[in-house]
Parts: C-alpha cells; structure tokens; sequence
C-alpha cells in the first residue's frame, strides 16, 4: 500500500518537474520506450521477466504470482501463484518453468494441458536459509553443458536471524566483529552456485554481498552484478570463476576447509590479496547505484549496433547501463556507460529480457528500496544511434570506436576529451569515496580513415584505476550530438608493452 | 472502529510534539533526532522550533543504504533536488550537495549505522524549511519539514502538504487481512480496499510464506470453510494449523519483506511429534526430503522421501468442518508403518485403517499405501 502510494507520488512528481539528469539526451529518435499495462489488482514488483517459445512474455511478481502476456492481444493470465519472493525465471517450454524463490528453486509445470500450473517440484533447496530478509536467490541461468547458476544473498546486519533457520549454523563472522555488515550464517549465502545434470548443487564462487543478476556473454563466460556497501567500494560487474573469492568476507566461512577463523578479522592485506576485483565497476552516483541483471544483446542486430555486449539494470535510476568488455592480460575488464536514460523510461530496472522482436523487456521492482513496479518495453527504430560503440585499452592510452564517422574538427580537438582516474579504497565501510583523483592529460588524438576510431594518449596509465573520460561537443559528420558524453573504464591491467 | 483509530493516532502525535516542547525551554538547545526508516523515509517527516533557537539535530542512518540531509529555504526543496542530480558524475565527491545559497545547512553522507550532528541556530525568519536527502533519486520521497514559528503551528497531518503524501495517512494494515473465500468479517468490520491479486483467490490455495513457528521454508494453506494449516518444507510435516481466518501479509509484502505472515483465526493444532509418521523401526532416526507438490483439484499434495520411501500427504477440510482430514499415500512401502500423535496437540483422532495403541497408529504395509487421518478439534481444546 505505502508502495503503491510513493509510487504514484514519484511519478506524479516526475510528470511535474520531468526529472532532468545530466545523461539526459534525447535518444527517442534511436530507441523508444513504451509501458506495458498491467492487469488490475496486481502489485506489479517484478521478479523476473522472459519469454516462453511461443513468444508470451512470462513475468513474476513479489507476491507470489507468475503470469504471462500475450503481446498482441495485450491480455495478462495467471500460470502459477504462491511463490514467496520469485526473483528468476528459467523457461524450458511452454508449459514448464523453473523458478528462484526465498526457500528453493523450483520447476513449475502444466502437466495436464489446462494452462495453469499444477506441479510445484522442488530442484534444488540445498542450501541455508535463515528467515534474514536479506537472503535473496537470483537466476538461474544455464550453459552450454545444462549446469544452471543461481546467486544467493548474504544476510543483512539491520536484520536476524530466525529461531527455526534451515541448514546449520555457523555464528563464525556475526558474533564478534562483523559490525552489522552483512554475513553468512546459513551454507553459502553470498555465494554463486553450480547445480550439475546430476542434481548437485555445489558453492562454486564467494565474496558476494547483494548478487542480483547473472547472466553469460556470447562466449559463455559468466558475470554477475554486485551491490555497493559494506566491503564493496562501488557497484561492480564480476567476471564469475569457479574457486574465486570477490570481496565480501562474510560468505568465506563456507569455504571448503576454512581454518582462518573469523574473516571479518583477517588483516585487509590479506582478503584483498585474496580477492578478484571487478572487471568493471561501476562508479557510484555516476554510472549505477544498484545495478542488476547483466543480459547479452544476443539479438543479431534487432535491437541496434551493440550485439555482443551486456545491459545491466540499473534500479536507483531511470537508465540502462551499457557494458563492453575485452580481455587484457588473459582477464575481462572494460567500459560502461548509461546506455538509455530517462525518456520515459522509470526507476527500478530489476529484469531485462529480450523478445523475440529484438525489443528489450524491462521488469521494474523496489522491494522497499528505491525503485518503480511494472514492465516498460525499450525498442530499436531503426535509426543508428550516434554513440561510443567501444572502448579499448591502448599501450599508450584508449582506442573509442564511434558509431558513426565523426565530424573531424570537433572530433581531433584535445579539449574534447577530459580524462580523469581515481579508485575505490577495499575496506570494511560502507562504499568507498573516490580516492587519488586526478585529471590526466590527453596529449595526443588521432582519428581513423573512416573517422569512426579516436585512438587517445594519455599521459600515463595506472592500473587499479577507473579511467573516467567526458566528452565535450563531438558531433558526427551528420552533425549529431552523440549520445553519450561519459564512459568509465576500469583499468585491472595494462596492456603488454604499455611505455 | 475508524473514529477509534483516529483518536489513537491523534494522542499519540499530539503525544510527540509534546515530547517535542519538552525539549525546546527558551534559550536552551532543541534536540531533534532523526532516523531513517525503510523505503526512503525519514522517520520524524516534521518538527518545530522557536525562531533564534540554537537546534542539535542528531541524523542517525538506520537504514542499509546511504543519505544525507539537507536543511533548505522555504520552497526550494526541488530545486535543491534537481541541483544535486545535475552534479552528475561529481555528486559522490561532494555528498550531492550542490552549491546553492537555497542551502541553509547540510550533513554529508553519513553510512549505514552511523550517527552525525548538525547544530545551528533557527532562522528568525518564521516558515516551513524543508529537510531532505538528496542522494539521486531520493529526494523526491525523502524529506521532512521544520516549522519554525513562535507559537507551535503545526497543520493536521493528513492536511501537511509539506511531508511525503504516504504520511499524511493512517497507515491501516488490517486493510491487507487475507480471509478464506474474502468473507467480510461483521465482527472486525474488516474491508479489503484494495485487491491483493489481479484476481479472487479461492481456497485452497496457498503461499509460500515466512511465518511463526515454522522454519523460513514454510507453506501456508487456506482450505475451504476458514480452516488453514501451516506445512513446513523443511521438516516435512503439517506444523500447525487454524481456523478464523487466514493470513495477513501486510507487513511481509510492505518494503523489504523483513517481518512475519500473521496467522489470522485461532490456532486448534500443533504437531508435537518428533515426527508424525514412523516407517519400520519406529524408534530409528527418520531423514525426510522435501520433493514438491502437486495441485489436486487446487489442493497441494506435499510429496517428500523418509527414510527412502515415498510419501504423499493431501490435506482437506474434515466432513464437519470441525477439523482437517489428511490422506496419506506411501505407495511403495513395504515395512510397518506408525502414525504418532502427541495427546497434548489440540485433536482427537480418527483412521480410515490400521490399531490405535497409547496414541499411536500401527498400520500394515498394505494399509499404509492409502489411509487418511481424521483429525477434529477437542472441545475447548484452544491452544
């Protein structure tokens, strides 16, 4: 109810003031948003959105419905109901579905043709659960070999535990040091899990705080989004690795053989030699504060020039962050950006889906965070979009790719490009300020044949650093504005060679 | 009952700024503490001083996110808001505090679990000065109102148009109370305003809920005639059950979700077995595994392992409404099977087969591939 009703104040008030940021380009031309209405009496904080084969969309929602929408006939039904939290959706066919609630991952199936859900069979509930509000499960994804991945919540330090929990006990990192931070006290909250074909679901990946979202790349690679707080300086996109811890302690006391004791304890030196950083952050209040499910463009296309690379939601504002990658020094780092922003598009980006027109489905939420409810399609029109297409590490600076050739005097002058780097500290408090920040001169620009590259020297390069570059007026040749005027870059390594 | 609620509320805020004057002898400092609540709230949306007063405000972030808070002139709350979106990518470094002289005063961004004060002295100009928080996004919720004027004014709540709209109102849970078949409960008055679905749920049906005395893994299930009974996945057995009411979920669905299924009705049932079925040795230890549930007819039927075996459990409301009748299937078993009862539990007990000896329930293989339990509630047996 109070939900509802700070929703509509929210959007009575961005209907008033039109809610203006700095990312605020008009890209309608490229891409436009429209809202899909949601059936009467649903309070529509969306879980989870996919599409089944016949192209119904399938949805979920925080209290416990899962429905599907026919697009072109705009009519909502009921499949299955009674889920308690549902936060993710595997499609297998038409008439079954596996989905991420608080107490399992379940296969919900049509067995007797009638369109409703009647078996509710549980696939994996192997791992602890404590009644924390906090413990929120995400995904599952699948990979090529039929292994499917699911995140689980560390539990939050503004919250408890229950006096029944399920799965043992294990008050190491809670009593005595963890200072109201998150914490694992049931199996392998925090951490991302493997189930294999033959129903063993095993901790395969630690140091998670708030993992909503994972997803897989076009090479099968694995990433999930974390939440900026308590251990994590800044939001950030981890390349997930079988064996790797990425930061947050409280999951290490799960570990397999785990003999150090309390992790919140162990000397900073030493989680941080033991960690995997982000292979892109994503700089609070700049590009994201709680960004969400990573999904690779895998639409060939349909949906603009970006095939390949990853959106992330983004839930404490109105936007779309866009995410390339490249390997350097044998592991993933790269850009983001806000991709779409504002333009009717709402908070809350929880969900992204792409249907089987290539449009992007966007599953809104709050779940009494900063957020919006309902669902918002984001189409491609057709028209090229002037904007960054890539951004890669040079030896001696960066290389953009554009996507359109570049008028070549806005384009070649210096001042146009404003560089600056700063980190974010690995420590125990809440979120990090940006530290060593420094403008780092751009000293040369040299632009392609085809005027679509900049190739850009920087006075130095430091790994550990995020690369923030703004962009002053560059129009293409068409004499566009582009789109996008900031990029980050998140430098982990150099390349071979770098001065 | 409204009127009642009313005058509840009006006490209680008539009350606070009581509490409020307390505080504020001439001269002497006014304290005000402020803490947050969930879903972007300050939990003080207002508060009065004198002109001239020297203030202490003490923000406290209860809260598991960051904020800030900043004290604005009269009216300029949106247009502070908007200036600190505008800082774009150089918000962080400077707490989304924009350069402003509509800033009368600020606290940087203070973390989760972290206190900070302001003190300063009240404008001797008389007005409603905002407060809000200005990290992206929040301010447009998240922001209060300080009266400063001589005598106390202060509009009625549900008329301050300078606090969030949602506290404005009394916020009335009972509206969210679940019943069997949405029967309107004369007694209580209770009205659902507002459907809880995008349609009628009919019992049976059930949720998947976190609620008292079963594990965070449990099911609660409304059946047809205001009977309802909590399942737990966990340990595999029906754990209590109820009949009145259902459930009221209204502060489980509010915000994030950290809070308890509210059991409506009176409880007639607990398990107090260790288990309720025994398969061979019924003394041995008994390992259960939770499989799922099928609906029949809508109504679940739980299937879970013990000891290896399968056995399916599909719980109805009894012939007379006075109770449950639960209908076992252990198709594959081929030991003897115990049904064990707790004489303490709330029920008498019937079976459709098998010897009653000092409680418990011995049925033959045979018997234990389909047999039901008939369970109704003692007279005056309330728990």
């Amino acid at each position: 109810m109070i939900a509802k009703s700070i929703t509509r104040f929210l959007i009575g008030i961005l209907f008033c003031t039109g809610m203006q940021s700095l990312f605020a380009q008009d890209k309608s031309e490229s891409y436009r948003i429209e809202t899909i209405p949601m059936p009467d009496g649903l309070t529509s904080e969306t879980g989870a959105v996919e599409f089944l084969p016949d192209g119904r969309l399938v949805a979920c929602f925080t209290r416990g419905e899962v429905m599907t929408y026919e697009p072109s006939t705009k009519k909502w039904k009921l499949f299955a109901e009674g889920f308690h939290d549902p936060l993710g959706i595997l499609v297998i066919s038409n008439s079954e579905l596996l989905v991420i609630q608080r107490p399992e991952l379940t296969r919900v199936k049509d067995t007797d043709d009638d369109g409703i859900a009647d078996l509710y069979e549980k696939v994996s509930d192997d791992f602890g659960i404590s009644g924390n509000y906090h413990e929120f499960n995400y995904g599952p994804v699948k990979d090529k070999d039929g292994n499917l991945f699911i995140s689980l919540n560390s539990s939050s330090g503004a919250g408890n535990i229950r006096l029944i929990v399920r799965g043992e006990i294990n008050p190491l990192g809670r009593e005595n040091g963890s200072n109201g931070q998150m914490f694992s006290n049931v199996p392998y909250r925090g951490w991302v899990m493997k189930l294999s074909p033959d129903g063993v679901l095993k901790p395969i990946a630690s140091g998670f705080r708030s993992p909503n979202g994972i997803g897989f790349d076009l090479d099968g690679n694995l990433f999930a989004t974390d939440n900026q707080g308590d251990w994590i300086g800044t939001s950030a996109l981890h390349h997930v690795q079988e064996g790797k811890f990425y930061g947050h302690p409280g999951s290490l006391v799960w570990q397999k053989g785990w003999n150090k004791g309390n992790p919140f304890l162990l000397p900073l030196s030493v989680l941080d030699s033991m960690r995997t950083r982000g292979a892109v952050l994503f700089p609070h209040g700049i590009i994201a504060n709680s960004p969400t499910q990573p999904l690779c463009d895998r639409t060939e296309g349909k949906f603009g020039p970006f095939s390949g690379q990853l959106l992330v939601g983004e839930m404490n504002n109105e936007r779309i962050v866009r995410v390339m990658l490249e390997r350097v020094g044998g592991e993933l780092q790269g850009a983001c950006l806000p991709f779409f922003e504002g333009n009717g598009l709402r908070k809350g980006n929880n969900r992204l889906a792409f249907g089987p027109d290539g449009s992007l489905w966007i599953g809104q939420n709050s779940h009494g965070w900063l957020g919006d409810q309902g669902i918002q399609r984001l189409a491609f029109t057709g028209k090229q979009p002037a904007d960054i297409l890539n951004m890669n590490l040079t030896e001696k600076g960066f290389e953009l790719t554009f996507t359109q050739p570049l008028d070549e005097s806005t384009a070649t002058n210096l001042s146009n490009y404003k560089f600056s780097h700063y980190y974010y500290k690995y420590q125990s408090l809440y979120g990090s300020d940006q530290f060593d920040k420094q403008n780092v001169p751009v000293t040369q620009v040299e632009i392609s044949n085809d005027r679509k590259k900049i190739s850009l020297t920087l006075s130095s390069l430091k790994p550990g650093y995020v690369y923030e570059l703004s962009l002053g007026t560059i129009k293409t040749s068409n004499g566009d504005d582009l789109a996008n005027k900031i990029i980050c870059y998140t430098l982990n390594k150099l390349k071979a060679g770098t001065f | 009952m409204k009127p009642y609620k009313k005058i509840i509320v009006f006490t209680f805020l008539v009350f606070s700024v009581n509490q409020l004057f307390a505080n504020q002898i001439a001269d002497t400092v006014s304290i005000v503490k402020i803490n947050v609540l969930v879903g972007l709230q300050f939990d003080q949306v207002r508060f009065h001083v004198k002109p001239g007063q020297k203030v202490k405000l003490i923000f406290s972030n209860s809260d598991d996110m960051s904020h800030n808070l900043l004290i604005t002139k009269p009216g300029s709350r949106l247009e502070i808001v908007n200036e600190a979106l505008q800082l774009g990518e150089k918000g962080p470094s400077m707490d989304y505090i924009p350069k402003s002289a509509s800033v009368l005063w600020s606290i940087p961004v203070v973390n989760p679990n972290q206190t900070q004060t302001l003190n300063f002295i009240a404008p001797q100009q008389p007005g409603v000065y905002p407060y809000v928080c200005t990290l992206p996004g929040h301010g447009f919720i998240m922001f209060g109102a300080m009266y400063v004027n001589a005598d106390g004014n202060m509009p009625e709540l549900k008329n301050d148009l300078n606090i969030p709209e949602n506290r404005r109102l009394d916020n009335n849970s009972a509206l969210n109370i679940q019943h069997n078949e949405h029967k309107v409960n004369e007694e209580k008055k209770i009205i659902t305003a507002k459907p809880l679905h995008p349609y009628t749920p009919v019992s049976p049906y059930l949720y998947r809920v976190f609620i008292e005395g079963a594990s965070p893994a449990a099911l609660a299930v409304s059946l047809p005639g205001n009977l309802s009974y909590c399942w737990d996945a966990s340990v595999c057995k029906l754990s209590f059950a109820w009949s009145g009411g259902f459930l009221d979920n209204s502060e489980l669905w509010r915000g994030k979700g950290d809070a308890l299924a509210k059991v409506v009705g009176t409880l007639f049932f607990r398990d107090k077995t260790e288990f309720p079925l025994s398969i061979g040795n019924h003394d041995g230890i008994q390992v259960v595994d939770y499989k799922g549930y099928s609906l029949i007819n809508r109504y679940p039927e739980f299937h879970y392992t013990l000891n290896g075996f399968d056995v399916y459990e599909l719980i109805m409301p009894n012939n007379n409404g006075t109770g449950l009748i639960r209908k076992f299937r252990i198709p594959g078993g081929n030991k003897i099977v115990w049904f064990n009862t707790n004489p303490t539990d709330g029920v008498s007990y019937l079976s459709s087969a098998g010897k009653w000896k000092n409680g418990k329930l011995k049925l033959l293989p045979k018997q234990a591939k389909d047999f039901s339990i008939t369970m109704s509630r003692k007279e005056g047996g309330l728990l």
